[in-house]
C-alpha cells in the first residue's frame, strides 16, 4: 500500500476517541445512540495500548508480506491487490486462530459474538469516497495521520542528510585547526 | 463434466468443495451436510455465553460463497451408504432417499464426542457440546442449574467453562491427569490451573469423576470420593472420528481407528478422499500418520483432499498442528509436539525452559510472558512451543511458529530470540529484506543495520 496510519506518540491523549469512531464507523447504523444497543455489539479494531507515560494507538499495519494471509487455512484473510488493504471476509473464516498466533503486533482479534477474526480493513469503502479513515478522522490532536510512505520518509531523509552534512562539515573544520 | 460429492459441511468439507471447483470451474461440486445450516463450531462457547442465540449468529459458507464457486448444498441430509464399485452415494434428506452418482468424492464426516463410561452418564443433564443442537441443551439446563461440572482436558472444554461462569454458574472442571495435556507440559498446565482457580473456577484434579448421580435428572458428581452438586456435567473429553460411512463401504482404517488415506489424501478406495476430523493426517516433522483433530488441520487438508478430487496431484509432507486460545484472561499458545503428541509418534524430545529475553523486560510497554517452554528433538532442533502471556503473547509466538515450521537449531533460535533484536527490529529486518536494500547493501550489513536500529529502540 502506499499510504499508512501513522501516529505520533507524543501527541497521542489516549482519549480513545478512535476506538469509538473505529466501532461506530463498523457498526450497522452508524449513529452512536442506536450503535450501543446492536447485536453483535460493534467492535473496535483499534486499541489504545497503555505504554509506559504513554498511550499508542495501534491497528493493522497492512503489512507489505503478510503473515496472517500466509498462514489462513481457508483464504479468509485477503487483499484483492497490492494497493488495497488486508481485509477478511468472515463467511471463510473457521475461528483457528492460527493469524492471532502469528500476528507479530497482536492486533488481530476474535469477535466475542460469532467468533470470527474482525480485523481493520483501513476503512476501504470511506478511502473510496475520498474521506480519511474513522480513527484519523476523530483524532483530536491529529496524532494519527494517514500519509504516504513518502510523507514519512522524506522528513527522516531531510534530517539525516543534515545531519551528516553537519558532521562533514565540523569534521573539516576540525582538520582546518 | 466431473461430478465431486463431498460428505460433510464443516471446515474440512467446505474447503475441499471450494478447492475442488476452483480446480475444475466445470465440475459439478455437491456438499451433503447434516447440520441445517453451516456454522463456526468455534462459536458454540459463544451460544452457552448468551452471546449468541442460534447457528445464525455464526454463519459461515453461506450461499453468496457458495453460489460464487458453484457449489451445491444438500442440507440437512445424512449420507447412508457409499458404493465404490457403481460410485453412487446414497443420501437421506428429509428422510426420503436419494442416489448421487459420483466421478470422485471426499469424506469429511468429522468427529462425535467421546462419552466416558461413567455410571450415571445417561442421565438428564449430561451434555456434550460438538453440535448446536447438543450445545443448545447445555443453554436450557444451564437456565435452571447453579452449578455444573465440566469434564475434559482441551480448549473448547475450557472455554465451555468460562461460558458457564459469564452465565453465573459454579463450575468445577474435572481432568484426569491435567488440563491441556496434549497440548502444555505439565508445569504449563500447573501455571494455568493455578491462575484459573484464582480467577474461581474450581479444578478437580488427578482424578475422573467416578460417578454421576440423582433421580432421573443430574444431581451430584463424585469426585474423590466426594459428593459435588451439580445439576449440569458437560462433558468433553475428546472426540471419536466418524468412520461408520467408510467402514460400510470397505474403506480401510489406519492404527488410530480413523480413516487411512496416503499424502494426497486419498483412501483406499479409488476416487474417495477424506479429511477432516473423520481422517487421519501426517505430522510435518516425522511424516507419520496420526489423529489431530484440528480445524485448521482439517482445512488444509480439505483443501489438498478437494483439489485431488478434481484432478490435481497435491502431496503434502505433512501438517502441523498450532492452536491457540484466550481464556480467562490469559492468552495460551502451543505449536507443534508436546511431549505427549511427540510420543504417539515415538519422537524423543526434551523440554526447556524459555525465558523472557532481557529486551521485553526493559521494554516492558508490550509487556513479557508468564511461562513458555520450547521442545527439541535428539538433533536439538525446535519441534514444539508453548507459551502464556497476559498480552501480547503473538509478538512472541509467531517467532516460536516460525522455528517449529523450520525445525530450527536451538542454539541459534535462542541467539535470535534473546538478541535486542526481536521485536521491533525483527519486523525490520524482514521489511527491509524484502525491500531493495538487501540488494544494495547486501544482507550481512541490513541484519547489523536493523539490530542497531533495534538496540537504540530499546534503550
Amino acid at each position: 500500500m502506499d499510504k499508512a496510519i501513522v501516529v505520533n506518540i507524543e501527541k497521542c491523549l489516549a482519549c480513545k476517541s478512535c476506538e469509538i469512531a473505529c466501532a461506530l464507523e463498523h457498526s450497522k447504523s452508524k449513529v452512536l445512540e442506536e450503535a450501543v444497543a446492536e447485536s453483535p455489539r460493534p467492535q473496535r479494531m483499534v486499541t489504545v495500548e497503555p505504554a509506559g507515560e504513554f498511550g499508542v494507538p495501534i491497528q493493522c499495519r497492512h503489512c507489505e508480506a503478510p503473515p496472517c494471509i500466509e498462514i489462513c487455512p481457508t483464504g479468509a484473510i485477503q487483499r484483492q491487490n497490492e494497493q488495497s488493504p488486508v481485509t477478511v471476509d468472515q463467511d471463510l473464516c473457521i475461528g483457528c486462530k492460527l493469524c492471532m498466533l502469528i500476528c507479530p503486533f497482536g492486533v488481530l482479534r476474535i469477535g466475542p459474538e460469532g467468533r470470527a477474526i474482525t480485523k481493520c480493513d483501513m476503512c476501504w469503502q470511506r478511502l473510496e469516497d475520498g474521506q480519511e479513515p474513522a480513527c484519523v478522522e476523530a483524532c483530536p490532536t491529529k496524532a494519527l495521520k494517514l500519509v504516504s510512505l513518502e510523507e514519512v520518509t522524506k522528513p527522516k531523509r531531510t534530517a539525516a542528510s543534515k545531519k551528516l552534512a553537519k558532521e562533514i562539515k565540523k569534521k573539516s573544520k576540525s582538520e582546518e585547526k | 463434466m466431473k461430478r465431486i460429492v463431498v460428505i460433510g459441511g464443516s471446515a474440512a468439507g467446505m474447503m475441499a468443495a471450494i478447492a475442488a471447483a476452483k480446480q475444475d470451474p466445470s465440475a459439478e461440486v455437491t456438499v451433503v451436510t447434516g447440520d441445517r445450516t453451516p456454522y463456526r463450531r468455534p462459536a458454540i462457547p459463544a451460544l452457552i455465553a448468551g452471546y449468541i442465540t442460534g447457528p445464525a449468529g455464526a454463519k459461515i459458507f453461506s450461499p453468496k460463497t457458495l453460489t460464487r464457486y458453484n457449489i451445491k448444498l444438500i442440507c440437512p441430509a445424512e449420507a447412508t451408504n457409499i458404493d465404490p464399485e457403481s460410485k453412487v452415494i446414497s443420501i437421506l434428506s428429509n428422510s426420503e432417499e436419494e442416489k448421487l452418482a459420483y466421478d470422485a468424492a471426499v469424506i469429511a464426516a468429522g468427529a462425535y464426542p467421546l462419552i466416558p463410561k461413567i455410571p450415571g452418564s445417561d442421565k438428564k443433564g449430561v451434555c456434550t457440546f460438538t453440535t448446536y443442537e447438543a450445545a443448545a441443551e447445555i443453554v436450557q439446563t444451564a437456565k435452571s442449574a447453579d452449578s455444573a461440572v465440566v469434564i475434559g482436558a482441551g480448549f473448547i472444554a475450557l472455554e465451555i467453562a468460562e461460558a458457564l461462569m459469564h452465565k453465573g454458574l459454579d463450575v468445577y472442571f474435572n481432568v484426569r491427569s491435567r488440563i491441556l495435556r496434549k497440548l502444555l507440559e505439565p508445569e504449563v498446565s500447573e501455571f494455568l490451573t493455578k491462575k484459573f482457580e484464582r480467577q474461581g473456577l474450581k479444578m478437580l484434579t488427578g482424578e475422573a469423576i467416578s460417578e454421576i448421580g440423582g433421580a432421573d435428572h443430574v444431581e451430584y458428581a463424585l469426585h474423590k470420593g466426594s459428593k459435588i452438586a451439580a445439576n449440569l456435567v458437560v462433558v468433553g473429553t475428546g472426540v471419536k472420528p466418524s468412520v461408520a460411512l467408510a467402514e460400510k463401504c470397505g474403506i480401510e482404517l489406519g492404527l488410530t481407528s480413523a480413516i487411512k488415506v496416503d499424502n494426497r489424501m486419498q483412501t483406499s478406495a479409488a476416487d474417495i478422499y477424506a479429511a477432516g476430523d473423520c481422517a487421519e493426517s501426517p505430522d510435518l516433522g516425522t511424516g507419520r500418520f496420526v489423529y489431530m483433530p484440528v480445524g485448521s488441520v482439517g482445512a488444509c487438508a480439505g483443501k489438498i483432499a478437494g483439489a485431488n478430487a478434481a484432478g490435481a496431484n497435491q502431496q503434502t509432507k505433512g501438517f502441523l498442528r498450532a492452536q491457540a486460545d484466550q481464556i480467562l484472561g490469559l492468552q495460551i499458545f502451543s505449536i507443534g509436539h508436546s511431549t505427549t503428541t511427540a510420543e504417539e509418534v515415538s519422537l524423543k524430545v526434551r523440554a526447556h525452559d524459555l525465558t523472557v529475553p532481557q529486551s521485553a523486560i526493559k521494554n516492558r510497554a508490550t509487556g513479557a510472558f508468564e511461562v513458555a517452554k520450547i521442545l527439541t528433538d535428539p538433533h536439538d532442533r525446535v519441534v514444539g512451543a508453548q507459551l502464556v502471556a497476559k498480552k501480547h503473547g503473538s509478538q512472541f509466538a509467531w517467532q516460536l511458529y516460525k522455528a517449529v515450521l523450520e525445525a530450527e537449531d536451538r542454539k541459534e533460535f535462542l541467539r535470535r530470540f534473546n538478541s535486542p533484536r526481536t521485536k521491533v527490529a525483527e519486523a525490520l529486518v524482514h521489511a527491509i529484506k524484502s525491500t531493495v536494500v538487501v540488494e544494495s547493501v547486501g544482507e550481512d550489513r541490513a541484519l547489523a543495520l536493523a539490530d542497531r536500529v533495534g538496540q537504540e529502540n530499546i534503550n
